[in-house]
């Protein structure tokens, strides 16, 4: 399996440089989605990286659809932390653990 | 609670048998719930030192490639870039923590040597070098975060379900179970009343 990135080129550039070659520059907030979308059913793909700048601009929908997927598991990465799981955490135990 | 149950011994012997059954379940499920919350705590204890090194990695590389752009050239850091021939690959393998079948990701050709980024020793330039060995780096931890994200993501699914399931029995099927138990033990004691208070008339006559 391999894994994709997704994000502006600026954000791609490195991951390429260090040999992915699944790299994806959606230009509109649109296009993202739909690629995003079309990445989730595509079964050679471990792990998709996305920028948190990108996945803060979807809709609520598709990004619970995107956390809770397993295969592929789609990480978002960035200079903050995200705060997705921990909600989820909260949600299901109904206590804060993420100390 | 509607009491649609019929009043008979034979229902009342069902009932016991049927309520020591679902107690058993239930202290099998509760078992089950605190040994998966124990599984999720110590591993989430280490995703959270994972997703900080991933975060402290992400930020040191961006500033690796900001620095091989700004001294090399974007052109040249995006030519090294093409030129990479090997690419990093994950596989996927299935692990079980107490009935829970979680992902492990195991990834492969991660890290590239100077000789598989396709430069050569004389085309490159350390500051490139620098910045692909930090992404490589960055890899390594996105694959580990990825392989935890995704086994708390199905703990946490688990242990909600086996937390209803919990609540259900504790709270709706056993208390109304002792219920019908209680409702029936008093109808034959009445009926066992009834029939010598009935047998005293006949007698009297």
């Amino acid at each position: 399996m391999e894994i994709a990135v997704v994000g502006p080129l600026e954000f791609t550039l490195g991951f390429q440089l260090a040999g992915v070659k699944n790299l994806y520059n959606p230009s509109s907030d649109e296009e993202l989605s739909e690629l995003l979308k079309s990445l989730l059913n595509q079964s050679e793909i471990g792990v998709v990286v996305v920028d948190n700048k990108d996945l803060n601009k979807l809709s609520d929908r598709l990004r619970l659809q995107l956390t809770e997927s397993v295969t592929p598991t789609v990480l978002g990465i960035g200079t903050e932390e995200d705060n997705t799981l921990r909600e989820s955490i909260k949600s299901a135990l109904g206590v804060d653990l993420w100390k | 609670m509607a009491l649609d149950i019929k009043p008979t011994r034979s229902e009342l012997i069902n009932l016991k048998r049927r309520i020591k059954q679902t107690s058993s379940g239930y202290n099998l499920l509760k078992m089950k719930r605190d040994g998966l919350f124990h599984e999720f705590r110590t591993l989430l204890s280490e995703m959270i030192s994972a997703r900080e090194e991933l975060v402290g990695t992400y930020r040191d590389a961006l500033q690796a490639i900001s620095l091989a752009s700004s001294i090399e050239g974007g052109l040249s850091v995006k030519s090294a870039a093409i030129a990479a021939s090997k690419r990093p690959e994950v596989s996927v393998s299935k692990r079980n923590i107490m009935g829970v079948v979680v992902p492990k990701v195991d990834g492969q050709n991660l890290k590239l040597s100077t000789e598989d980024r396709g430069l050569g020793l004389i085309g490159g330039s350390p500051y490139i070098d620098e910045a692909a060995d930090s992404y490589s780096l960055l890899i390594e931890k996105v694959v580990k975060a990825a392989e935890m994200e995704a086994t708390l993501k199905r703990l946490l699914e688990e242990i909600e379900a086996t937390k209803r399931r919990v609540n259900a029995l504790e709270f709706k099927v056993i208390p109304e179970m002792k219920e019908a138990q209680t409702f029936i033990q008093l109808r034959l004691e009445e009926m066992e009343r009834e029939e010598t208070f009935r047998l005293k008339r006949f007698k009297n006559k």
